[in-house]
């Protein structure tokens, strides 16, 4: 027998290796990182941010929101208002699959539907459609395959915002599979691009690209629009540590990671294998004042304090270029922020003065609670005190930990303090946050019964101009009656390596991983 | 001798009951709780409720402890509020990044404070024993956190010897796990010879003036022999006291030393946990810091006899 000669062996040797290497890349992989593990697998019930953001990858809801966080089709083709607003018909998109092969139907819909509105689902929003809530749903049925008939009790401006809300699962339409016979959650079996495929508790959660994945046509956008997936798996690997994140990122074992802070970002800014993604965000740094405060009731002292302060100073600074100044309540880059919304507090020393002055203030101290979890917000909180004090106004810092701050704010309990408001995707919903009566919800910040008043309407009119006129008009008296000073709304900062491509961040604070490819 | 560890053992029961009834009541007196930290602003009552009651956070403070405590007896840390794991694995797994570093370095201190401290004790007042003092004091000093940001300034920026943040787990890869916690064993090692080296110079000034040092001088035992076999015995055991002391303290938590290194240690799941008002892994990071202290010192006790003969374990 010829012996194999040694060019023969070091071919063969050659192709085995390719073959390796062509299984082994045959997997195309993107690593990102959660700060946290996800909570369970089962949307909107038990969740946070983290557990949303992935979600948002496996299962879709009949809305989603756009990239201006405007409400678009997602799995309903269309829909239509009827019966004054109390009626809504949906029109199912045809030939959706779910993860596990079957055709999704309006009797998926109405299943899903009626398992959210269980109170055993405990799912996050069912108060939202309860007594207390925006509207009571009164019944959802399914006249034919393709159509879906929601009725409520009253018109609402947020019906559909409401579903579409990522911290409700997009009131995700699943399959009947997701469950178990006593009704247990066993793993979603949606319609999204991706599919749960691997959850290792405390250590990583992996989704795989989902084959049967029927895509919308329109551009990506948002939750909705074009979702085409570009790499097999999405690994979210659970690391905490933010240095260890940015060391992973540094090292190229992660892709992706977001929500950096802004020291982060300086000092990423100068590596060459990093790329960053800087996105406006719908959050809302701001002072708030206790206007039952024996001092702070007198508007002229709150206004005298707006007045002392260059909202575009402390935003550079703080900031670093990554956002811009806003005092409205009213995030930039909400489709109802508009001109009247840009006039907000102009620094004018003189007739900050002159306000103290006949407001009788002599220098009394102002308690002003911050934190050092955020540090936009001690840094904001810092230069408010600074730029306060040249009009004579004595503003004295205490630092809490986040938790004792929120305490704080919840109760009410506090004279003055900086503030971050995480995102609202709807303008009624920046105004609720704020408005109220605090007799009844310490909470809230801004107790005026006209403001009140007007948010109602806004949340059962669905009419866009009319909306429009409530919220600048309510604009213009909540910087009338300063129950806050709103700087900024911040920013989304992600870092990701340089082969990273396709990735966009948008108004709402979460990553989406179709569109992305990895290089 | 069983029945001594026996007896010890039941000792410490009331101890960890007491320690758990401080620890449970402490860390809801603070203000703010876990509910309000994951709704951030966004509590609205209701929400803030459900969760709640989905935590069981609604029952009666005694009734939210029996439950703890039953659990806990049957070996049930319960689980963290907020990523939902098991809070004994979590302790755990976060002790050993905390052990290693403790171990070695007390470890390196005691090998080097305690022949330090006695050479200073036997040239007690020279220019040597001035040196070892003013040394130890320098170091006894020294912030570790201050100590631990200027090794990582020289080391990790400057000289780039050493990775400056991160940590690999020794499983994984050992060179590279060895390379992240060299700085934090060295800052602690440092720390730590100020103080036993002070111990082990007064222990041994204190032996060396006994006869019996004197009757093996004047037998004409060589010196070596003298401090070896007659002092470094006798002195070692308040050293040893005093190292258990230490050890317990530091197994604790070196917090700060992990949080300028970013090791993600026992120490740094407290600080984390405490912010978060995550009260069973709070609950469980303090307990487990009581069993420790515990039994190292349990540990030490027993390790007597075989310094000193003269003392016996009943």
């Amino acid at each position: 027998m010829r012996r194999p000669s040694p060019a023969w062996a070091v071919s063969l040797a050659a192709l085995a290796l390719l073959a390796m290497l062509g299984k082994a890349g045959a997997e195309t992989l993107l690593r990102t990182r959660l700060n946290a593990d996800i909570r369970s697998t089962d949307p909107g019930t038990n969740r946070d941010a983290n557990t949303d953001g992935v979600i948002a990858h496996v299962v879709e809801g009949l809305v989603a929101f756009r990239d201006d966080t405007s409400v678009g089709p997602m799995l309903a083709e269309s829909w239509a208002v009827s019966n004054e607003g109390k009626t809504y018909t949906f029109r199912l998109r045809q030939g959706v699959k779910f993860h596990n092969g079957a055709t999704m139907t309006a009797d998926d819909v109405v299943w899903s539907l009626k398992r959210w509105l269980d109170p055993a689902t405990q799912w996050r929003c069912l108060s939202e459609f309860g007594a207390t809530g925006i509207a009571r749903i009164e019944k959802v049925e399914a006249p034919d395959p393709q159509t879906v008939i929601i009725a409520l009790d009253q018109p609402t401006a947020l019906f559909l915002s409401t579903l579409a809300r990522p911290d409700c699962g997009q009131t995700a339409v699943i399959h009947r599979d997701s469950v178990g016979a006593d009704g247990k959650w066993i793993s979603p079996v949606g319609t999204g691009p991706f599919k749960l495929a691997e959850w290792k508790r405390g250590q990583y959660v992996d989704i795989v690209r989902f084959d049967g994945y029927v895509s919308r046509g329109e551009p990506r956008t948002g939750y909705t629009g074009a979702k085409d997936v570009k790499v097999d798996r999405v690994r979210f690997n659970v690391i905490p540590d933010s240095s260890a994140a940015k060391a992973g990122l540094l090292s190229g074992s992660l892709d992706v990671i977001m929500s950096l802070s802004i020291p982060d970002l300086e000092e990423l800014k100068s590596r060459p294998e990093v790329q960053l993604s800087i996105t406006p965000a719908l959050g809302l740094t701001g002072i708030l004042f206790q206007t039952k405060d024996p001092l702070l009731k007198d508007v002229r002292i709150r206004r005298a304090i707006a007045l002392s302060i260059d909202t575009a100073q402390i935003v550079e600074a703080v900031m670093m270029g990554t956002a811009r100044p806003n005092n409205s309540a009213l995030p930039l880059g909400s489709p109802f922020y508009s001109e009247p919304q840009s006039h907000g507090y102009v620094q004018n020393i003189a007739e900050a003065k002159k306000l103290l002055l006949e407001a009788g203030y002599r220098g009394q101290p102002i308690k002003m609670i911050t934190n050092k979890r955020y540090s936009f917000v001690f840094d904001s909180s810092v230069l408010v005190q600074a730029m306060a004090q040249t009009v004579g106004i004595n503003i004295e810092l205490e630092v809490l930990d986040w938790a004792a701050q929120l305490d704080r704010y919840n109760r009410g309990d506090y004279q003055s303090m900086a503030f971050v408001y995480s995102a609202r995707l709807d303008p009624s919903l920046s105004f609720e946050m704020l408005t109220g009566p605090k007799a009844t919800q310490p909470r809230k910040i801004w107790d005026n019964p006209e403001a009140q008043e007007m948010l109602r309407q806004s949340m059962m009119i669905d009419d866009t101009a009319k909306r429009q006129t409530l919220f600048d008009e309510m604009h213009k008296r909540f910087i009338a009656d300063v129950p806050m000073i709103v700087l900024f709304n911040g920013a989304e900062l992600t870092a990701l390596r340089k082969g990273i491509k396709g990735y966009a961040g948008w108004l709402y604070p979460q990553p989406r991983f179709w569109g992305v490819t990895v290089q | 001798m069983l029945g001594y560890l026996a007896r010890r053992l039941a000792m410490t029961i009331p101890t960890l009951l007491l320690v758990a009834i401080a620890v449970f009541a402490l860390v809801r007196l603070i203000p703010g709780d876990p509910v309000q930290v994951m709704l951030g602003d966004a509590a609205d009552p209701a929400q803030a409720a459900q969760l709640r009651a989905q935590l069981g956070l609604d029952q009666p403070i005694p009734v939210q402890f029996i439950h703890w405590i039953a659990k806990l007896a049957a070996g049930d840390f319960g689980h963290s509020i907020t990523n939902n794991l098991a809070v004994l694995p979590l302790i755990l797994d976060r002790f050993q990044v905390s052990a290693v570093i403790v171990l070695v370095a007390v470890g390196l201190a005691a090998c080097i404070a305690v022949p330090a401290g006695l050479v200073a004790a036997w040239k007690q007042n020279s220019l040597v024993d001035l040196s070892v003092v003013g040394g130890a004091t320098l170091l006894l000093s020294i912030p570790s956190f201050w100590l631990g940001l200027l090794l990582l300034l020289l080391f990790g920026l400057k000289l780039k010897w050493l990775p400056v943040i991160g940590y690999v787990p020794f499983a994984e890869n050992f060179w590279q796990a060895a390379s992240f916690i060299v700085l934090p064993i060295a800052t602690l090692t440092m720390v730590e010879i100020g103080v036993l080296t002070r111990m082990a110079r007064a222990a041994s000034i204190e032996v060396l003036r006994f006869e019996y040092v004197t009757h093996a001088r004047a037998k004409g035992v060589p010196e070596w022999r003298v401090l070896a076999r007659h002092v470094l015995p006798n002195a070692f055991a308040p050293t040893w006291t005093l190292i258990g002391l230490v050890l317990g303290h530091l197994l604790g938590g070196i917090a700060v030393i992990e949080t300028v290194f970013t090791l993600p240690g026992l120490g740094r799941l407290l600080v984390d946990s405490i912010f978060a008002r995550d009260y069973p892994v709070v609950q469980g990071c303090l307990l487990f810091t009581a069993v420790i202290y515990v039994v190292v010192n349990l540990i030490v006790d027993l390790c007597y006899p075989l310094f000193d003969p003269r003392v016996t374990v009943a």
